[in-house]
Protein backbone atom coordinates (compact mmCIF):
# COMPACT_ATOMS: atom_id res chain seq x y z
CA UNK A 1 0.00 0.00 0.00
CA UNK A 2 1.13 3.68 -0.47
CA UNK A 3 1.41 5.92 2.50
CA UNK A 4 1.70 9.43 1.22
CA UNK A 5 1.59 12.53 2.97
CA UNK A 6 0.61 14.23 -0.14
CA UNK A 7 -3.03 13.78 -2.09
CA UNK A 8 -1.62 14.93 -4.96
CA UNK A 9 -2.37 13.04 -8.00
CA UNK A 10 -0.52 10.21 -9.72
CA UNK A 11 0.80 11.85 -12.25
CA UNK A 12 1.71 14.70 -10.68
CA UNK A 13 3.34 12.12 -8.03
CA UNK A 14 5.55 10.94 -10.72
CA UNK A 15 7.69 13.61 -10.85
CA UNK A 16 7.96 14.19 -7.08
CA UNK A 17 8.67 10.70 -6.17
CA UNK A 18 11.31 8.42 -7.66
CA UNK A 19 10.17 5.53 -6.08
CA UNK A 20 7.08 5.84 -8.67
CA UNK A 21 9.20 6.73 -11.42
CA UNK A 22 11.18 3.38 -10.73
CA UNK A 23 7.93 1.24 -10.42
CA UNK A 24 6.59 2.73 -13.22
CA UNK A 25 9.31 1.81 -15.42
CA UNK A 26 9.99 -1.15 -14.19
CA UNK A 27 6.31 -1.65 -13.98
CA UNK A 28 6.25 -0.96 -18.15
CA UNK A 29 9.30 -3.29 -18.95
CA UNK A 30 7.98 -6.11 -17.00
CA UNK A 31 4.76 -5.54 -18.30
CA UNK A 32 6.33 -5.89 -22.14
CA UNK A 33 8.84 -8.85 -21.46
CA UNK A 34 6.44 -11.72 -19.56
CA UNK A 35 3.78 -11.89 -21.85
CA UNK A 36 6.04 -11.84 -24.38
CA UNK A 37 8.15 -14.70 -23.06
CA UNK A 38 4.65 -16.41 -21.31
CA UNK A 39 3.36 -16.31 -24.65
CA UNK A 40 6.14 -19.20 -25.67
CA UNK A 41 5.27 -20.77 -22.30
CA UNK A 42 1.75 -20.91 -23.09
CA UNK A 43 1.89 -22.75 -26.81
CA UNK A 44 4.26 -24.90 -24.74
CA UNK A 45 1.37 -25.91 -22.21
CA UNK A 46 3.84 -24.75 -19.58
CA UNK A 47 1.22 -22.55 -17.68
CA UNK A 48 1.64 -24.00 -15.00
CA UNK A 49 5.47 -23.44 -14.93
CA UNK A 50 5.55 -19.91 -13.83
CA UNK A 51 3.90 -20.69 -10.45
CA UNK A 52 5.91 -23.54 -9.86
CA UNK A 53 9.26 -21.69 -10.50
CA UNK A 54 8.05 -18.73 -8.37
CA UNK A 55 7.26 -21.37 -5.66
CA UNK A 56 10.67 -22.29 -6.17
CA UNK A 57 12.24 -19.45 -5.68
CA UNK A 58 10.48 -18.23 -2.54
CA UNK A 59 12.32 -21.50 -1.36
CA UNK A 60 15.78 -19.25 -2.23
CA UNK A 61 13.80 -16.32 -0.79
CA UNK A 62 13.26 -18.03 2.53
CA UNK A 63 16.46 -19.90 2.64
CA UNK A 64 18.25 -16.25 1.84
CA UNK A 65 16.21 -14.47 4.71
CA UNK A 66 17.51 -17.79 6.79
CA UNK A 67 21.49 -16.65 6.26
CA UNK A 68 20.63 -13.67 6.37
CA UNK A 69 18.86 -12.94 9.89
CA UNK A 70 19.41 -15.94 11.37
CA UNK A 71 22.98 -16.97 10.11
CA UNK A 72 24.01 -13.46 9.81
CA UNK A 73 26.02 -14.05 6.48
CA UNK A 74 24.85 -10.15 5.75
CA UNK A 75 26.81 -10.08 2.38
CA UNK A 76 23.99 -11.36 0.99
CA UNK A 77 22.51 -7.91 0.75
CA UNK A 78 19.23 -8.79 -0.94
CA UNK A 79 17.57 -12.57 -1.00
CA UNK A 80 16.27 -11.72 -4.44
CA UNK A 81 19.47 -13.14 -5.57
CA UNK A 82 18.73 -16.26 -4.15
CA UNK A 83 15.66 -16.45 -5.57
CA UNK A 84 16.95 -15.79 -8.92
CA UNK A 85 19.11 -18.41 -8.85
CA UNK A 86 16.63 -21.27 -7.21
CA UNK A 87 14.34 -20.22 -10.26
CA UNK A 88 17.40 -21.42 -12.52
CA UNK A 89 17.93 -24.61 -10.46
CA UNK A 90 14.02 -25.00 -10.46
CA UNK A 91 13.88 -24.31 -14.08
CA UNK A 92 16.43 -26.89 -14.99
CA UNK A 93 15.12 -29.35 -13.04
CA UNK A 94 11.52 -29.06 -14.75
CA UNK A 95 13.73 -29.84 -17.81
CA UNK A 96 15.41 -33.03 -16.51
CA UNK A 97 11.64 -34.66 -15.28
CA UNK A 98 10.42 -33.29 -18.71
CA UNK A 99 12.94 -35.39 -20.22
CA UNK A 100 12.58 -38.29 -17.67
CA UNK A 101 8.69 -38.46 -18.03
CA UNK A 102 8.36 -38.26 -21.54
CA UNK A 103 4.88 -39.16 -21.73
CA UNK A 104 3.84 -37.66 -18.45
CA UNK A 105 5.76 -34.45 -18.75
CA UNK A 106 3.47 -32.19 -16.63
CA UNK A 107 4.25 -34.25 -13.55
CA UNK A 108 7.93 -32.51 -13.41
CA UNK A 109 5.91 -29.61 -12.25
CA UNK A 110 4.30 -30.40 -9.25
CA UNK A 111 7.25 -32.36 -7.68
CA UNK A 112 9.49 -29.18 -8.14
CA UNK A 113 6.84 -27.34 -6.75
CA UNK A 114 6.28 -29.31 -3.56
CA UNK A 115 9.87 -29.45 -3.10
CA UNK A 116 10.17 -25.97 -3.11
CA UNK A 117 7.39 -25.26 -0.98
CA UNK A 118 8.11 -27.96 1.42
CA UNK A 119 11.61 -26.37 1.43
CA UNK A 120 10.17 -22.57 1.77
CA UNK A 121 7.89 -23.74 5.33
CA UNK A 122 11.04 -25.58 6.61
CA UNK A 123 13.53 -22.37 6.00
CA UNK A 124 10.54 -20.09 7.28
CA UNK A 125 9.98 -21.86 10.30
CA UNK A 126 13.81 -21.88 11.01
CA UNK A 127 13.64 -18.21 10.21
CA UNK A 128 11.41 -17.16 12.73
CA UNK A 129 7.98 -17.47 11.42
CA UNK A 130 5.83 -15.31 9.08
CA UNK A 131 6.59 -12.23 8.94
CA UNK A 132 6.48 -8.72 7.10
CA UNK A 133 9.37 -9.75 4.47
CA UNK A 134 7.84 -13.21 3.84
CA UNK A 135 4.41 -11.29 3.35
CA UNK A 136 5.83 -8.65 0.93
CA UNK A 137 7.52 -11.33 -1.35
CA UNK A 138 4.30 -13.19 -1.12
CA UNK A 139 2.02 -10.71 -2.73
CA UNK A 140 4.75 -8.25 -3.80
CA UNK A 141 5.57 -4.40 -3.36
CA UNK A 142 6.68 -2.56 -6.67
CA UNK A 143 7.19 0.52 -4.84
CA UNK A 144 9.61 -1.06 -3.03
CA UNK A 145 12.19 -1.46 -6.35
CA UNK A 146 15.20 0.10 -6.96
CA UNK A 147 17.88 1.29 -9.23
CA UNK A 148 19.96 -1.95 -9.19
CA UNK A 149 16.49 -3.94 -9.47
CA UNK A 150 15.74 -1.76 -12.80
CA UNK A 151 18.62 -2.66 -14.26
CA UNK A 152 18.66 -6.42 -13.73
CA UNK A 153 14.86 -6.25 -15.20
CA UNK A 154 16.25 -3.71 -17.64
CA UNK A 155 19.56 -6.56 -18.70
CA UNK A 156 16.65 -9.33 -18.38
CA UNK A 157 14.36 -7.73 -21.05
CA UNK A 158 17.22 -6.86 -24.05
CA UNK A 159 18.57 -10.20 -23.56
CA UNK A 160 15.09 -11.59 -24.11
CA UNK A 161 14.21 -9.50 -26.86
CA UNK A 162 17.64 -10.17 -28.60
CA UNK A 163 17.48 -13.69 -28.63
CA UNK A 164 13.73 -13.44 -29.84
CA UNK A 165 14.96 -11.12 -32.77
CA UNK A 166 18.00 -13.66 -33.32
CA UNK A 167 16.44 -16.81 -32.82
CA UNK A 168 12.93 -15.74 -33.60
CA UNK A 169 12.12 -19.17 -36.09
CA UNK A 170 13.49 -21.79 -33.89
CA UNK A 171 11.62 -20.69 -30.62
CA UNK A 172 8.55 -20.53 -32.80
CA UNK A 173 8.53 -24.06 -34.28
CA UNK A 174 10.11 -25.69 -31.30
CA UNK A 175 7.28 -24.53 -29.63
CA UNK A 176 4.63 -25.03 -32.01
CA UNK A 177 6.08 -28.23 -32.97
CA UNK A 178 8.76 -29.55 -30.93
CA UNK A 179 8.95 -32.97 -33.36
CA UNK A 180 9.45 -31.09 -36.97
CA UNK A 181 11.77 -28.57 -35.31
CA UNK A 182 14.32 -31.71 -34.43
CA UNK A 183 13.72 -32.70 -37.86
CA UNK A 184 14.53 -29.07 -39.22
CA UNK A 185 18.04 -29.74 -37.39
CA UNK A 186 17.30 -27.42 -34.87
CA UNK A 187 19.17 -28.16 -31.55
CA UNK A 188 15.72 -28.28 -29.24
CA UNK A 189 17.72 -29.29 -25.96
CA UNK A 190 20.02 -26.22 -26.18
CA UNK A 191 17.50 -23.74 -26.99
CA UNK A 192 15.32 -24.63 -23.63
CA UNK A 193 18.29 -24.76 -21.65
CA UNK A 194 18.43 -21.14 -22.50
CA UNK A 195 15.01 -19.85 -22.59
CA UNK A 196 14.33 -21.88 -19.14
CA UNK A 197 17.02 -19.84 -18.05
CA UNK A 198 15.72 -17.10 -19.17
CA UNK A 199 12.07 -17.84 -17.92
CA UNK A 200 13.36 -18.27 -13.98
CA UNK A 201 15.23 -15.18 -14.56
CA UNK A 202 12.07 -13.50 -15.47
CA UNK A 203 10.08 -15.38 -12.56
CA UNK A 204 12.25 -14.54 -9.46
CA UNK A 205 11.98 -10.56 -10.84
CA UNK A 206 8.40 -10.60 -11.09
CA UNK A 207 8.55 -11.79 -7.86
CA UNK A 208 9.76 -7.54 -6.12
CA UNK A 209 6.26 -6.83 -8.08
CA UNK A 210 3.68 -8.86 -7.88
CA UNK A 211 4.50 -11.65 -5.20
CA UNK A 212 5.50 -15.43 -5.64
CA UNK A 213 1.14 -16.16 -5.48
CA UNK A 214 0.57 -13.68 -8.25
CA UNK A 215 3.38 -14.40 -10.62
CA UNK A 216 1.86 -16.27 -13.29
CA UNK A 217 -0.94 -14.31 -13.71
CA UNK A 218 1.39 -11.53 -15.23
CA UNK A 219 2.77 -13.92 -17.65
CA UNK A 220 -0.34 -16.07 -18.51
CA UNK A 221 -3.57 -13.93 -18.17
CA UNK A 222 -2.68 -11.57 -20.99
CA UNK A 223 -1.49 -14.11 -23.72
CA UNK A 224 -5.33 -15.82 -22.67
CA UNK A 225 -7.13 -12.73 -23.33
CA UNK A 226 -5.21 -12.30 -26.30
CA UNK A 227 -5.53 -15.57 -27.49
CA UNK A 228 -9.14 -14.85 -28.22
CA UNK A 229 -8.89 -12.10 -30.20
CA UNK A 230 -5.36 -12.32 -31.82
CA UNK A 231 -5.09 -13.19 -35.68
CA UNK A 232 -1.89 -13.93 -36.03
CA UNK A 233 1.35 -15.13 -33.91
CA UNK A 234 2.70 -11.95 -33.86
CA UNK A 235 -0.15 -10.04 -33.59
CA UNK A 236 -1.55 -11.89 -30.47
CA UNK A 237 1.54 -11.41 -28.75
CA UNK A 238 1.72 -8.02 -29.48
CA UNK A 239 -2.12 -7.61 -28.10
CA UNK A 240 -0.72 -9.62 -25.05
CA UNK A 241 1.62 -6.86 -24.08
CA UNK A 242 -1.06 -3.98 -24.96
CA UNK A 243 -2.98 -6.27 -21.93
CA UNK A 244 -0.79 -5.91 -20.06
CA UNK A 245 0.94 -2.59 -20.42
CA UNK A 246 -2.90 -1.37 -19.07
CA UNK A 247 -3.00 -3.60 -16.52
CA UNK A 248 0.59 -2.44 -15.00
CA UNK A 249 0.11 1.05 -15.78
CA UNK A 250 -3.47 1.40 -14.86
CA UNK A 251 -3.02 -1.04 -11.47
CA UNK A 252 -0.22 1.25 -10.28
CA UNK A 253 -2.21 4.22 -11.06
CA UNK A 254 -5.79 2.80 -9.30
CA UNK A 255 -3.42 1.49 -6.53
CA UNK A 256 -2.15 4.61 -5.81
CA UNK A 257 -5.18 6.84 -6.01
CA UNK A 258 -7.43 4.10 -3.98
CA UNK A 259 -4.26 3.45 -1.79
CA UNK A 260 -4.72 -0.19 -1.91
CA UNK A 261 -2.03 -2.96 -2.70
CA UNK A 262 -0.35 -2.61 -6.37
CA UNK A 263 0.61 -6.10 -7.12
CA UNK A 264 -3.14 -7.83 -6.67
CA UNK A 265 -4.24 -4.39 -8.11
CA UNK A 266 -2.19 -5.27 -11.74
CA UNK A 267 -3.39 -8.65 -11.51
CA UNK A 268 -7.18 -8.01 -11.05
CA UNK A 269 -6.98 -5.50 -13.99
CA UNK A 270 -5.45 -8.72 -15.82
CA UNK A 271 -8.58 -10.28 -14.98
CA UNK A 272 -10.90 -8.10 -15.92
CA UNK A 273 -9.73 -7.51 -19.10
CA UNK A 274 -9.61 -11.57 -19.90
CA UNK A 275 -13.12 -11.14 -18.70
CA UNK A 276 -14.38 -8.28 -20.81
CA UNK A 277 -12.34 -10.31 -24.19
CA UNK A 278 -14.44 -13.13 -23.46
CA UNK A 279 -17.75 -11.08 -23.21
CA UNK A 280 -17.04 -9.00 -26.37
CA UNK A 281 -15.98 -12.12 -28.04
CA UNK A 282 -18.92 -14.17 -27.20
CA UNK A 283 -21.47 -11.16 -28.14
CA UNK A 284 -19.90 -8.91 -30.47
CA UNK A 285 -17.56 -11.36 -32.76
CA UNK A 286 -20.00 -14.14 -32.87
CA UNK A 287 -22.92 -12.33 -33.01
CA UNK A 288 -21.02 -10.78 -36.04
CA UNK A 289 -19.91 -14.50 -37.83
CA UNK A 290 -23.82 -15.30 -37.38
CA UNK A 291 -24.96 -12.38 -39.41
CA UNK A 292 -22.26 -13.30 -41.66
CA UNK A 293 -23.53 -16.73 -42.39
CA UNK A 294 -26.76 -16.05 -42.51
CA UNK A 295 -25.98 -13.60 -45.51
CA UNK A 296 -24.35 -16.15 -47.16
CA UNK A 297 -26.95 -18.51 -46.49
CA UNK A 298 -29.84 -16.07 -48.45
CA UNK B 1 17.69 -39.49 -52.46
CA UNK B 2 19.16 -42.56 -52.16
CA UNK B 3 17.33 -45.03 -49.40
CA UNK B 4 19.19 -47.67 -48.06
CA UNK B 5 18.04 -50.08 -45.58
CA UNK B 6 19.68 -52.99 -44.03
CA UNK B 7 18.65 -55.86 -41.81
CA UNK B 8 16.87 -53.22 -40.01
CA UNK B 9 15.35 -54.71 -37.06
CA UNK B 10 13.65 -52.06 -34.25
CA UNK B 11 11.46 -52.84 -31.19
CA UNK B 12 10.15 -50.98 -28.20
CA UNK B 13 10.62 -52.45 -24.62
CA UNK B 14 10.31 -55.79 -25.68
CA UNK B 15 8.11 -55.99 -28.40
CA UNK B 16 9.79 -56.38 -31.46
CA UNK B 17 8.09 -54.23 -34.79
CA UNK B 18 10.40 -54.29 -37.13
CA UNK B 19 11.93 -57.52 -37.97
CA UNK B 20 15.00 -58.02 -40.80
CA UNK B 21 13.66 -55.14 -43.11
CA UNK B 22 15.52 -54.56 -46.28
CA UNK B 23 15.18 -52.93 -49.11
CA UNK B 24 16.87 -49.74 -51.67
CA UNK B 25 15.11 -47.03 -53.20
CA UNK B 26 16.70 -44.94 -55.75
CA UNK B 27 16.83 -41.09 -56.36
CA UNK B 28 13.11 -40.40 -58.37
CA UNK B 29 11.55 -43.82 -56.50
CA UNK B 30 8.31 -43.58 -55.87
CA UNK B 31 7.42 -46.10 -52.94
CA UNK B 32 4.31 -46.91 -51.25
CA UNK B 33 4.08 -48.33 -48.05
CA UNK B 34 1.25 -50.58 -46.59
CA UNK B 35 0.01 -52.88 -44.17
CA UNK B 36 -2.57 -53.11 -41.52
CA UNK B 37 -2.96 -50.77 -37.89
CA UNK B 38 0.12 -51.54 -35.60
CA UNK B 39 2.02 -53.30 -38.50
CA UNK B 40 5.09 -51.32 -38.18
CA UNK B 41 4.66 -48.64 -41.17
CA UNK B 42 4.99 -45.73 -38.91
CA UNK B 43 7.66 -47.31 -36.85
CA UNK B 44 9.72 -47.53 -40.51
CA UNK B 45 8.94 -43.94 -41.01
CA UNK B 46 10.32 -42.94 -37.47
CA UNK B 47 13.67 -44.75 -38.28
CA UNK B 48 14.43 -43.07 -41.35
CA UNK B 49 13.07 -39.50 -40.01
CA UNK B 50 16.18 -40.30 -37.09
CA UNK B 51 13.36 -40.00 -34.54
CA UNK B 52 13.70 -43.54 -33.34
CA UNK B 53 17.41 -43.74 -32.31
CA UNK B 54 18.92 -47.68 -34.27
CA UNK B 55 22.42 -48.95 -34.22
CA UNK B 56 24.58 -47.80 -36.98
CA UNK B 57 24.68 -49.55 -40.49
CA UNK B 58 20.97 -50.21 -40.85
CA UNK B 59 19.73 -46.99 -43.12
CA UNK B 60 21.85 -44.78 -45.27
CA UNK B 61 20.61 -41.77 -46.86
CA UNK B 62 22.75 -40.91 -49.94
CA UNK B 63 24.88 -43.30 -48.63
CA UNK B 64 25.82 -41.85 -45.51
CA UNK B 65 24.78 -43.90 -42.32
CA UNK B 66 21.64 -42.53 -40.53
CA UNK B 67 23.98 -42.55 -37.56
CA UNK B 68 26.13 -39.81 -38.54
CA UNK B 69 23.36 -38.08 -40.98
CA UNK B 70 23.16 -34.21 -40.13
CA UNK B 71 20.86 -32.75 -42.69
CA UNK B 72 17.52 -33.80 -41.92
CA UNK B 73 15.95 -30.57 -44.48
CA UNK B 74 16.40 -32.76 -46.86
CA UNK B 75 13.57 -35.07 -45.86
CA UNK B 76 10.23 -33.33 -46.05
CA UNK B 77 7.58 -34.98 -43.74
CA UNK B 78 4.10 -35.08 -43.64
CA UNK B 79 2.30 -36.70 -40.20
CA UNK B 80 -0.46 -38.88 -40.29
CA UNK B 81 -1.96 -36.71 -36.86
CA UNK B 82 -1.05 -33.17 -35.99
CA UNK B 83 -1.13 -33.82 -31.98
CA UNK B 84 2.30 -32.64 -32.19
CA UNK B 85 1.72 -29.22 -33.35
CA UNK B 86 -0.13 -27.01 -31.04
CA UNK B 87 -2.69 -25.45 -33.56
CA UNK B 88 -5.07 -23.90 -30.89
CA UNK B 89 -2.92 -21.23 -30.42
CA UNK B 90 -2.84 -18.18 -32.82
CA UNK B 91 -0.74 -18.56 -36.26
CA UNK B 92 -1.17 -18.05 -39.96
CA UNK B 93 -0.63 -20.31 -42.44
CA UNK B 94 1.83 -17.50 -43.90
CA UNK B 95 3.76 -17.38 -40.35
CA UNK B 96 4.08 -21.46 -40.17
CA UNK B 97 5.63 -21.89 -43.15
CA UNK B 98 8.36 -18.62 -42.76
CA UNK B 99 9.33 -20.53 -39.76
CA UNK B 100 9.64 -23.45 -41.18
CA UNK B 101 11.73 -22.63 -44.32
CA UNK B 102 15.60 -22.51 -43.98
CA UNK B 103 17.15 -22.81 -47.53
CA UNK B 104 17.03 -22.62 -50.87
CA UNK B 105 13.19 -21.95 -51.31
CA UNK B 106 12.18 -18.17 -52.34
CA UNK B 107 9.41 -16.08 -52.07
CA UNK B 108 7.97 -16.68 -55.55
CA UNK B 109 8.24 -20.47 -55.18
CA UNK B 110 6.67 -20.39 -51.65
CA UNK B 111 3.46 -18.74 -53.14
CA UNK B 112 3.89 -21.20 -56.09
CA UNK B 113 3.32 -24.10 -53.80
CA UNK B 114 0.72 -22.84 -51.98
CA UNK B 115 -1.44 -22.44 -55.33
CA UNK B 116 0.19 -25.44 -56.46
CA UNK B 117 -1.46 -27.14 -53.51
CA UNK B 118 -4.86 -24.89 -53.79
CA UNK B 119 -4.49 -23.53 -50.36
CA UNK B 120 -2.92 -19.39 -52.06
CA UNK B 121 -6.01 -17.68 -50.38
CA UNK B 122 -5.65 -19.51 -47.02
CA UNK B 123 -2.18 -18.17 -46.66
CA UNK B 124 -3.35 -15.14 -44.05
CA UNK B 125 -5.74 -17.80 -42.52
CA UNK B 126 -5.36 -18.71 -38.59
CA UNK B 127 -4.74 -21.96 -38.59
CA UNK B 128 -7.37 -22.77 -35.95
CA UNK B 129 -9.75 -22.15 -38.49
CA UNK B 130 -8.81 -24.18 -40.81
CA UNK B 131 -10.91 -27.24 -41.68
CA UNK B 132 -8.72 -30.78 -41.45
CA UNK B 133 -8.24 -31.27 -45.00
CA UNK B 134 -6.95 -27.51 -45.56
CA UNK B 135 -4.63 -28.03 -42.15
CA UNK B 136 -3.45 -31.42 -44.02
CA UNK B 137 -1.90 -29.77 -46.91
CA UNK B 138 -0.71 -26.44 -45.51
CA UNK B 139 1.44 -29.46 -44.28
CA UNK B 140 2.28 -30.49 -47.08
CA UNK B 141 3.39 -27.07 -48.14
CA UNK B 142 4.83 -27.16 -45.25
CA UNK B 143 6.75 -30.09 -46.23
CA UNK B 144 8.22 -28.79 -49.34
CA UNK B 145 10.14 -25.38 -47.52
CA UNK B 146 12.93 -26.72 -47.92
CA UNK B 147 13.31 -28.30 -51.49
CA UNK B 148 13.34 -31.79 -50.06
CA UNK B 149 15.08 -34.91 -52.05
CA UNK B 150 12.87 -37.26 -49.92
CA UNK B 151 9.44 -36.82 -49.06
CA UNK B 152 8.04 -38.95 -46.67
CA UNK B 153 3.87 -38.92 -46.68
CA UNK B 154 2.05 -40.67 -43.77
CA UNK B 155 -1.72 -41.30 -44.81
CA UNK B 156 -1.65 -37.95 -45.96
CA UNK B 157 -5.10 -37.98 -47.58
CA UNK B 158 -6.92 -39.19 -44.35
CA UNK B 159 -10.00 -37.00 -43.79
CA UNK B 160 -9.76 -35.14 -47.23
CA UNK B 161 -12.48 -34.92 -49.78
CA UNK B 162 -12.16 -36.71 -52.97
CA UNK B 163 -11.56 -34.01 -55.02
CA UNK B 164 -9.18 -32.57 -53.41
CA UNK B 165 -7.44 -36.45 -53.14
CA UNK B 166 -6.97 -36.45 -56.61
CA UNK B 167 -5.38 -33.09 -56.82
CA UNK B 168 -3.04 -33.70 -54.64
CA UNK B 169 -1.93 -36.71 -55.85
CA UNK B 170 -1.41 -35.18 -59.27
CA UNK B 171 1.07 -32.90 -57.67
CA UNK B 172 2.76 -35.38 -55.57
CA UNK B 173 3.04 -37.45 -59.24
CA UNK B 174 4.31 -33.93 -60.62
CA UNK B 175 7.26 -33.83 -57.54
CA UNK B 176 8.32 -37.19 -58.03
CA UNK B 177 8.73 -36.63 -62.10
CA UNK B 178 10.81 -33.56 -60.73
CA UNK B 179 13.54 -36.16 -59.33
CA UNK B 180 12.57 -36.29 -55.42
CA UNK B 181 12.18 -39.84 -54.13
CA UNK B 182 8.61 -40.62 -52.00
CA UNK B 183 7.40 -42.73 -49.67
CA UNK B 184 3.84 -42.70 -48.79
CA UNK B 185 1.96 -44.68 -46.40
CA UNK B 186 -1.49 -45.93 -47.13
CA UNK B 187 -4.25 -47.86 -45.90
CA UNK B 188 -5.83 -47.89 -49.69
CA UNK B 189 -3.67 -48.54 -52.47
CA UNK B 190 -6.18 -48.22 -55.22
CA UNK B 191 -7.57 -45.29 -53.69
CA UNK B 192 -4.80 -43.03 -54.62
CA UNK B 193 -3.15 -42.34 -58.42
CA UNK B 194 0.11 -42.07 -57.33
CA UNK B 195 2.45 -43.30 -60.13
CA UNK B 196 4.10 -45.79 -57.65
CA UNK B 197 7.34 -47.60 -58.56
CA UNK B 198 7.80 -49.80 -56.06
CA UNK B 199 5.40 -51.73 -52.94
CA UNK B 200 6.55 -52.38 -49.79
CA UNK B 201 4.10 -54.52 -47.92
CA UNK B 202 4.57 -54.58 -44.49
CA UNK B 203 2.93 -57.62 -42.66
CA UNK B 204 3.43 -58.17 -38.73
CA UNK B 205 6.87 -56.53 -38.61
CA UNK B 206 8.53 -58.20 -41.62
CA UNK B 207 8.43 -56.90 -45.22
CA UNK B 208 8.09 -57.41 -48.75
CA UNK B 209 9.03 -55.34 -51.70
CA UNK B 210 8.24 -55.45 -55.39
CA UNK B 211 8.57 -53.45 -57.99
CA UNK B 212 5.57 -52.05 -59.92
CA UNK B 213 4.39 -50.79 -62.78
CA UNK B 214 4.39 -46.97 -63.46
CA UNK B 215 0.90 -45.97 -63.29
CA UNK B 216 -1.14 -43.92 -65.75
CA UNK B 217 0.84 -40.35 -66.49
CA UNK B 218 -1.56 -37.56 -65.85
Amino acid sequence: MIILATNEPFIFALFEYSFLRYALITGIIMGFITPLIGSFVVIRRLSFIADTLSHFSLAGLSIGLFLINIIGMTFISDPLYLAMIFSVIGALFIEILRGYYQNYKEISMPIVMSLGTALSALFISLSGGFNSSIYNYLFGSILTVGNDYLLLMSVTGIVLILLIVVFYKEMVIISFDEQYAKLLGIKIGRFQFVSTLILGVVVSLSIATVGVLLVSSLMIIPVAAAMKVGKSFKNTVGIAIFFSEISVIGGLWLSYELDIASGATIVLINILILVLVGLFKKFFISKRLKKTQSEITI
Amino acid sequence: MRVTVTNLTFGYDYRTVLKDISFKLNSGDFLAVVGNNGSGKSTLIKCILGINKIPPKRIFLDDVDITEYKNFRNIGYVPQKFDDFNYEFPITVNEILQVSRYNKITEDEKLELLDKIGILELQNENINELSGGELQRVFIVRSLMNNPKLLILDEPTAGVDKENVEGFYKTVNELNKEGITIMLITHNINESKANFTHLLSIHNGEANLKEVKRGDED
